[in-house]
């Protein structure tokens, strides 16, 4: 079992106690939860403003839907992302930014414009995403998402072993990462819930998320209000916040080190919390029975 | 010889374990093991279950489907409901690896009416051509005096925008053709379903119908539509085909 070390994002160091909220800020008209809720640039810089003041550490900007649906293509994706993210990091010179794309093309532009992570949650799709990190000296996310295409739903898929082959495969992409160049240290894994698994999938990854921990590479979720949750509850979409935290929660007790996130608030004290059971922090105001 | 065939969707959702707490699909599930139970009953010598798989080839006819791959994690291994416990880990699951889903699903619905023996499963391969198809058909039909075939195949996965493959316009009017030739017992009509347009909409189910067109060649089949419908974006269709003793 390998040790959980240092975590660089831009000029940060993240240790492994630290737990990391990524807020979701989607620059596109039609995404699952909450469409077209930050299509608006002035308003996305709003939601921007609002969640780091609710203790995001992570802003993920994307332009594409993971569901399919109407095409986007390279042109329009930077268009919809890449000038925004220059505008929030000259509004937020320290923010760790994030770029929600699966294609190099994008990655490139984002990280001129100021991203500092690379989040990529088809599995590599694109083999050229990892030299843009490298080149960029971004963070990539090395994720799991079966063999599906981007934007695509699974349709009966079935594993021998989930858990074996997201370990597998995100550790082969983790390791080309490193090959191309990418810093070890900003290398982060995620098994992607939902995407190309079903809910009994998603649901032995969270069971047995202490063995991606133990790869030592840091590991993300990204959990926020996926079908897994609606249908292990069997609740619609605006009642998935609960099982959304319980998730996050379990999650972070395993090890899991950032957490993407719609909910900051909520999130972050859900993280808090574990951080205090656990008892890498302190709570914040302990009175009862000491006065 | 074929004496009776049903036609079912090979969805891994029909095996009642897999949908959870919730009977999903209730009236699927119904449907398909109504046509089984009656593709049974005249104590055929075999039942052949013919799916799609990556190749073409026969399996144990005692394989079964593996839940494990879909569902994994201790529920299902202890039963609904009970203390989840973990399985012993390392255990092998009693099945057979690499077992076309479409086949495990069929053998499921066969164990569901209680019918365990005399079993044959064949598996085709997505890319077979339609020819290829008719001439396993005619194989599986030479079988036995006495064969029932249960086929297991499905229209379009892109029948709408939360479809398993999104949206396809031309879905309606494909499958619309298939129900239609199952209907009116134009089986031969099947032959001519494009395998190229069939994997562009996603409908596994092609070469199935092909196996099935070509097993009951020239015979006259009358049919029962017993379920057509899409509830999750996959169109399925269950029916039973009652094959003609006039020549």
């Amino acid at each position: 079992m390998a040790e959980q070390s240092v975590l660089r994002l831009g000029s940060h160091g993240f240790g492994p106690s630290q737990l990391l909220v990524m807020a979701i800020v989607n620059r596109t008209p039609d995404s699952f939860f909450r469409p077209g809720d930050t299509w608006d640039e002035q308003t996305a810089m709003e939601r921007v403003r609002r969640v780091i003041a609710e203790g995001a550490d992570i802003i993920d900007i994307g332009g594409v839907p993971a569901a399919p649906g109407h095409e986007v293509d390279v042109r329009e994706e930077i268009r919809r992302t890449a000038g925004f993210i220059a505008a929030v990091r000259a509004d937020f010179p320290d923010v760790v930014i994030s770029t929600d794309t699966w294609r190099h093309e994008v990655a490139r532009e984002a990280c001129a414009a100021g991203a500092d992570l690379i989040n990529d949650s088809w599995g590599g799709w694109d083999d050229k995403l990892a030299a843009v990190a490298a080149e960029a000296g971004a963070a990539l996310v090395c994720s799991h998402a079966g063999n599906q295409l981007p934007r695509t739903r699974p349709h009966r898929v079935s594993y021998d072993d989930v858990v074996a082959d997201v370990l597998r495969h995100t550790q082969l992409l983790a390791d080309r990462a490193v090959a191309a160049g990418v810093d070890r240290a900003r290398i982060v894994i995620d098994p992607a819930h939902d995407f190309g698994k079903n809910t009994w999938h998603s649901l032995e990854v969270t069971r047995r998320l202490s063995e991606l921990t133990a790869t030592g590479w840091p590991v993300l979720v990204s959990v926020s209000n996926k079908d897994f949750v609606g249908e292990t509850l069997n609740v619609p979409l605006p009642d998935r916040l609960a099982g959304t935290l319980a998730t996050t929660a379990v999650s972070a007790w395993q090890g899991a080190r950032i957490f993407r996130a719609h909910h900051v608030v909520e999130t972050r004290q859900v993280l808090d919390m574990v951080s205090a059971i656990r008892g890498d922090i302190p709570p914040a105001r302990a009175v009862r029975g000491l006065a | 010889m074929i004496v009776s065939a049903a036609l079912c969707p090979a969805a891994p959702l029909l095996v009642r374990d897999l949908t959870g707490a919730d009977e999903a699909a209730r009236d699927l599930r119904q449907a398909c093991l109504a046509a089984v139970a009656e593709l049974t009953a005249g104590t055929p010598d075999v039942v052949a279950v013919v799916g799609a798989g990556d190749r073409t080839g026969a399996w144990n006819g005692a394989a079964t489907l593996d839940l494990d791959r879909y569902a994994p994690g201790p529920v299902l291994a202890n039963g609904q409901g009970r203390a989840a416990v973990q399985r012993p880990p390392g255990e092998p699951p009693a099945m057979a690896p690499g077992l076309p889903p479409a086949l495990g699903v069929g053998a499921w619905l066969l164990g569901q009416v209680g019918r365990a023996g005399g079993r044959l499963l064949q598996a085709v391969g997505a890319d077979e051509p339609p020819g290829r198809c008719a001439g396993i058909g005619a194989a599986l039909a030479d079988s036995a005096d006495r064969v029932a075939l249960l086929v297991m195949a499905d229209g379009s996965a892109r029948r709408g925008l939360k479809a398993p493959g999104y949206l396809d316009e031309r879905s309606a009017g494909f499958d619309a053709q298939v129900v239609n030739a199952v209907r009116e017992g134009r089986l031969d009509a099947l032959l001519s379903v494009d395998p190229v347009l069939a994997r562009e909409l996603m409908a596994a189910g092609r070469p199935a119908w092909q196996v099935m067109a070509g097993a009951l060649d020239g015979r006259k089949v009358s049919s029962e539509i017993r379920y057509c419908d899409d509830p999750f974006g996959v169109a399925y269709l269950v029916a039973s085909l009652r094959v003609r003793a006039d020549p």
